[in-house]
């Protein structure tokens, strides 16, 4: 890592970010993401996931609002936050009829602060084929080598947009294996956007649910997977309210519910004599759908 | 920046190189019929040098989409170009083209002139003509895709006045066909060639999304 480089508490951050198409309003987003966090975007497609990233790599011009890589404005007149981003997307601009290799080495004469010794190794250690060409690679190499591009300059934050988007099921182990190591550091900050839950499990340490353009909540992983509980019982009084319900069913004399807040509905069960109480723990794909699916509903009662 | 544009330039080389040999092909067989037809005079000069800056307006046009398809900006913009920089590599790659088709001009002619025996001899300043007028057209293609793009962009004025530097070049453009021999046709020509390839790179800087 280069020692000039600024230290600052925030590895990003997000202030009012604002970005209008026709027919979609991104934001405003406020956001700041801790340097080691990797911090999951979820959220459906046309959530506005790619524009955030974009915005963050100074590829798209904001409307309002901005953001900043480690104090350095991101803007795409100004080069000094590139140092500190490595960005692996789904196109990443690779020439296509050269090999991965020359395209490395069109990046090591471009990139000053590129190390040909982190290139190399990180290859080796993802079994990149560098001398195939780069329109004849699977998708899964293609990622490979947007790994390799994005890291070689030694970034501090890596922003990764749907990098198992459209992947197989071995070659997606096999991607996730590669950014667990090279997250697992916490050397870098990561940025990652997906709408494959299962991945959240095995990368995020915090989430931040994205839906319709906007920020309907985040929070830490394990908080999540703590407070959401899936609890089933029978009650005699029908008349009650609970508090922190986000799904209700009835099956015959048992009522089956989702709560947000499984603490504080165990304790009003049990204040209010419920019987045949069962809680059972939710995966954290499963409070995501729930999230996304209620979005404004859960961010209102949790904010 | 240059490294930028010398690395466009070699990965485009294959395809400048196809066209210049379409362009050799084409030369040789009009050059064959002509010795058969028994033409007095031969192929003119200014039709052979046509063929290979055809060769580079078209292959200009062809890097320009893959540039287009394969986001090459995405990359350029992980190091330290800026927008200027990569306005300046998009509007500078079809001059190289059309004038590395240049340099391919000479050989033509005397691969024609061997083939047809002789050629019918014109001014140079018609062959210069012809080719500043090839490479306008040539220039057109990043001020096209630049007026597009602020269109997308919802930069309205930017747009307008892209299209409308779009058509007074094919105006100007036309109009001096019929000045190719005289001064003031080839500074109509040049005024063209500067207002496209300016307008584009400003546009270039202006945008607000550098996706593709």
């Amino acid at each position: 890592m280069n020692d000039q480089r600024p230290e600052t508490t925030t590895a990003a951050r997000l202030f009012g970010l604002t970005k209008r198409f026709p027919g979609f309003q991104l934001g405003p987003l406020d956001l700041t993401l801790d340097p080691g966090t990797v911090l999951a975007l979820v959220g459906p497609n046309g959530a506005g996931k790619t524009t955030t990233l974009n915005c963050m790599a100074g590829l798209v011009v904001p409307d309002e609002g901005g953001t900043e890589v480690y104090g350095a404005p991101v803007q795409p007149t100004r080069t000094e936050y590139r140092r500190d981003v490595g960005y692996v997307g789904e196109e990443s601009g690779f020439f296509q009829r050269w090999t991965a290799r020359r395209n490395l080495d069109f990046l090591a004469k471009q990139i000053p602060e590129w190390s040909r010794e982190r290139a190399r190794r990180l290859s080796e250690r993802i079994a990149l084929p560098l001398d195939t060409p780069v329109s004849k690679l699977s998708r899964g190499n293609r990622t490979k080598l947007a790994i390799v591009a994005a890291l070689a300059h030694g970034p501090r934050l890596l922003l990764l947009d749907e990098p198992t988007s459209g992947l197989d099921p071995v070659v997606r182990a096999e991607v996730l294996d590669v950014l667990w190591e090279i997250t697992e550091d916490g050397d870098h900050a990561v940025l990652y956007s997906t709408h494959v839950l299962s991945d959240i499990n095995r990368l995020a340490d915090e989430l931040a649910f994205l839906r319709d353009g906007e920020l309907v909540l985040r929070t830490g992983r394990d908080e999540l997977s703590e407070s959401w509980r899936q609890v089933s019982f029978r009650l005699r009084d029908e008349d009650v309210e609970l508090s922190g319900i986000v799904e209700y069913r009835r099956v015959r004399a048992e009522h089956q519910v989702i709560t947000r807040d499984a603490p504080a509905t165990l304790q009003q069960l049990t204040e209010l004599g419920a019987e045949a109480v069962e809680v059972s723990r939710m995966s954290v794909d499963e409070i995501a759908v729930q999230i996304l699916k209620e979005g404004h509903h859960v961010a209102r009662a949790s904010g | 920046m240059w490294h930028a544009l010398r690395a466009e330039l070699a990965y485009f080389r294959p395809w400048l190189l196809g066209g210049l040999g379409i362009a050799a092909g084409v030369v040789m067989i009009l050059s064959v019929l002509m010795r058969f037809l028994d033409e007095a005079d031969g192929p003119p000069i200014f039709v052979v040098a046509i063929f290979p800056i055809i060769a580079g307006m078209v292959v200009s046009f062809i890097a320009q989409s893959y540039r287009i398809e394969e986001r090459r900006a995405r990359l350029l913009l992980s190091g330290p170009l800026t927008p200027r920089q990569l306005a300046a590599v998009t509007v500078l790659l079809p001059a190289c083209f059309v004038g590395l088709s240049a340099i391919a001009v000479p050989l033509m002619i005397g691969l024609a002139a061997l083939v047809a025996g002789k050629l019918e001899p014109v001014t140079l300043r018609i062959v210069g003509g012809f080719v500043v007028q090839f490479w306008a057209y040539a220039q057109l293609g990043p001020l096209a895709q630049e007026s597009t793009a602020a269109r997308r962009q919802r930069r309205g004025r930017a747009a307008i006045v892209g299209w409308a530097v779009f058509v007074s070049v094919i105006l100007v453009l036309s109009a001096s066909q019929f000045f190719l021999q005289s001064i003031q046709g080839h500074l109509w020509q040049a005024v063209a060639v500067v207002a496209a390839m300016g307008v584009a790179a400003a546009l270039y800087q202006g945008r607000t999304d550098f996706t593709r």
